[in-house]
């Protein structure tokens, strides 16, 4: 598996690329935002990982201008600053995932391969159920024009729901799915996060059944 | 009002000096009023007197007469206190009133009436007029003496002094009161001038205004410059103290990494003493960044959409290891803004939210809600939550809170800090969930909090 490093300080490159190496990855090192871009456009990748302060260009333009190429490989940025509206703007920006400096290189490791576990294993299936497009690839779901990106319980409900093939299904079954054992309260959670995936998809996409539980529509608005 | 007092100084000097002027004014004014009163009551008797004169021949035995006598009654009654008397070297004539009693011998002119206050018979005070008169060119002169007793005289000017002070006093009294206000009207500028500067020490980018009298315009441009020359000072120390932070971070890393090394290569012993070096240099930065970070937000301006930095913030945490396997549910008014900088409400909403994840057992709500002229904003989960004991200590000032987990124990450090910075209440509770609820609370634009 190929990994791009993209860090400018020479000492902490050669130390997380052999820490990657040792990892099973095959390393390219580059230590400036344009070769960065460059190199990220061209090769394949299974993952990159990219540090924000570059010289020449930014981490983040060079994050966005992969985006907009449609380069879809895994990206975890590094950071210095460490500031919550800098890990937004990555996250804004298409980053799968951030750590800031300093770092334990087995944390950064552990998180590179959860990344790629998570990139490759569900292949490139889509599924679609009404308006609804669900890429189990990158976890991103569509309805119409609205695009939205899922975190891991809610791609794990709606990707429940999708299988269940127009069948409501109860809000304890849900819980149960997502947690295993479950209690009561539980459900609440189940509550919390079709209201965010409503809010990311439209109200109309999963619909309530009082006293019975949620629908898959896949309808928008 | 304190001794060493500008106020008080003025208003002392002002009332003493007002009563002195006044003072000085009651001796003249009564002065004055007794020689009126005084000439008048020497011209009544010189009238009287000379009706005296008129009648005043010199008889055969060479003594004084006087024919017809003044009329007035008061000459016939014994000690009646109207007395009249011509006397010369052979004898002399007197009214009835006088009895065996003769007036005081002073000095008296040929040509003019002579005004005197004497003690007279029966131990009575007099006004007298005396003069010589010589009755037909005749060389031997004759001393005419009129008096009156002028108790009642002194008694009016008496009266008059009593009334003049009172009067006096009372004017006093309001002089006294006018000088205060003109001393409050006059120092006013001052007081405004104390608050303006108490609002340049908490926020070192205020400015005294310049809608001051032109008398202190000096001052206020002297002291701005100062500030502005404290406020450069400050921002340089604190974006040199942030660059040198950041800049450790990344060799800090690089030495993190050589620690692995050193312990793959069987010195644990180092590799240990690495970790610590690294861990409490990592705490010291991240305790200057969060001091920085504070002291920036301090007296800084903005607002920000509350939902907009609540959802980036959810989508970051919610990628974390320990945010995939948490329910978040947002319930925000929508529009509402915090009276806060973006960057600012990140920080403290993003340490609030990411603490919460890590304790959480399944869900995390984040409230937001404007309720009596306050803007609230709660962080809730549904895991342990903390005792009353460990919330006390967590919400005291300069207590570090150490938190389970990565990080440097500042989380909440940070969000005190900056909640200090930005003079937002910040308080720790029980949640409805049933973990911990963190909530953030400012006092509306609308309604500004009461001044200390």
């Amino acid at each position: 598996m190929r990994a791009l490093l993209v860090e400018d300080d020479p000492d902490l490159s050669e130390d997380v690329a052999r820490s990657l190496a040792a990892a099973g990855f095959v390393v390219d090192r580059c230590s400036n935002g344009e070769d960065a871009w460059f190199q990220g456009d061209v090769e394949d990748y299974a993952i990159a990982i990219l540090d924000l302060g570059l010289p020449r260009l930014d981490g983040l333009s060079v994050l966005r201008r992969w985006r907009a190429a449609s380069r879809t490989m895994p990206v975890l940025i590094l950071t210095a600053r460490g500031e919550w509206t800098e890990k937004v703007e990555g996250i804004d920006a298409g980053a799968d995932d951030y750590m800031s400096k300093p770092f334990a290189t087995g944390e950064l490791i552990a998180r590179v391969r959860a990344l790629v576990r998570r990139a490759s294993g569900h292949a490139s299936a889509m599924l679609t159920v009404g308006d609804l497009v669900i890429d189990t690839a990158r976890m991103n779901a569509s309805i119409r024009d609205r695009q939205a990106q899922l975190s891991q319980l809610e791609f794990r409900l709606i990707n429940y729901l999708a299988h269940q093939q127009d069948r409501i299904v109860p809000a304890g079954e849900i819980a149960e799915h997502l947690y295993g054992a479950t209690d009561g309260s539980d459900t609440n959670a189940v509550e919390a996060i079709v209201t965010r995936l409503r809010r990311k998809l439209g109200s109309s996409a999963i619909e309530t059944r009082r006293g019975l539980g949620y629908l898959l529509t896949g309808k928008a608005g | 009002m304190r001794r060493n007092s500008l106020r008080l100084r003025l208003l002392a000097g002002a009332a003493v000096t007002v009563f002195l002027a006044l003072a000085l004014a009651w001796a003249g004014i009564s002065w004055l009023f007794l020689q009126h009163v005084e000439r008048r009551e020497a011209d009544a008797l010189v009238q009287i007197a000379e009706q005296v004169v008129a009648g005043l021949t010199v008889g055969a035995d060479g003594r004084p007469v006087v024919e017809p006598r003044p009329a007035d009654p008061r000459f016939q009654q014994i000690a009646g206190g109207s007395y009249w008397q011509a006397t010369n070297a052979r004898g002399s004539v007197q009214s009835q009133s006088l009895w065996d009693q003769s007036l005081p011998r002073t000095g008296a002119s040929l040509n003019r009436w002579t005004r005197a206050t004497v003690m007279g018979p029966y131990g009575k005070q007099l006004t007298m007029v005396s003069r010589q008169i010589r009755p037909d060119e005749r060389p031997l002169g004759v001393t005419v003496r009129v008096a009156n007793d002028n108790s009642e005289v002194r008694s009016a000017v008496r009266d008059f002094d009593r009334v003049l002070a009172l009067s006096l006093a009372l004017l006093w009294l309001v002089l006294s009161i006018a000088a205060y206000v003109q001393v409050s009207l006059g120092l006013r500028p001052l007081d405004r001038l104390r608050r303006d500067l108490e609002r340049l020490r908490r926020s070192p980018s205020a400015r005294l205004s310049e809608h001051h009298p032109h008398e202190i315009h000096p001052l206020i441009e002297a002291i701005n410059a100062m500030a502005t020359a404290r406020e450069g000072d400050l921002v340089r120390a604190r974006r040199r103290a942030a660059d040198l932070a950041h800049g450790l971070k990344t060799p800090l890393a690089v030495v993190a990494a050589q620690s692995r090394r050193v312990r793959e290569a069987g010195a644990d012993n180092a590799a240990e003493s690495l970790d610590r070096a690294v861990e409490a240099v990592g705490a010291a930065l991240e305790a200057e960044l969060a001091r920085s970070r504070a002291a920036a937000a301090r007296g800084a301006s903005g607002d920000s959409d509350a939902i907009e930095v609540v959802e980036g913030l959810v989508s970051v945490i919610e990628r974390t290891e320990e945010g995939e396997a948490i329910a978040f549910s947002i319930d925000i008014a929508p529009g509402l803004r915090a009276p806060v900088d973006g960057t600012d409400l990140a920080e403290m909403l993003g340490a609030l939210i990411e603490n919460a994840t890590r304790h959480a057992r399944r869900q995390v709500r984040i409230e937001g809600r404007r309720e009596a002229g306050a803007i609230i904003l709660r962080v809730e989960d549904d895991g342990p939550g903390m005792d009353a004991s460990a919330i006390e200590v967590a919400t005291q000032r300069g207590v570090r809170i150490d938190e389970r987990g990565s990080g440097h124990g500042l989380g909440l450090s940070i969000v005190r800090d900056l909640a200090d910075a930005t003079e937002a209440m910040f308080g720790l509770g029980a949640s409805a969930l049933g973990g911990l609820s963190a909530e953030l609370r400012w006092a509306s634009p609308d309604h500004p909090p009461k001044r200390r």
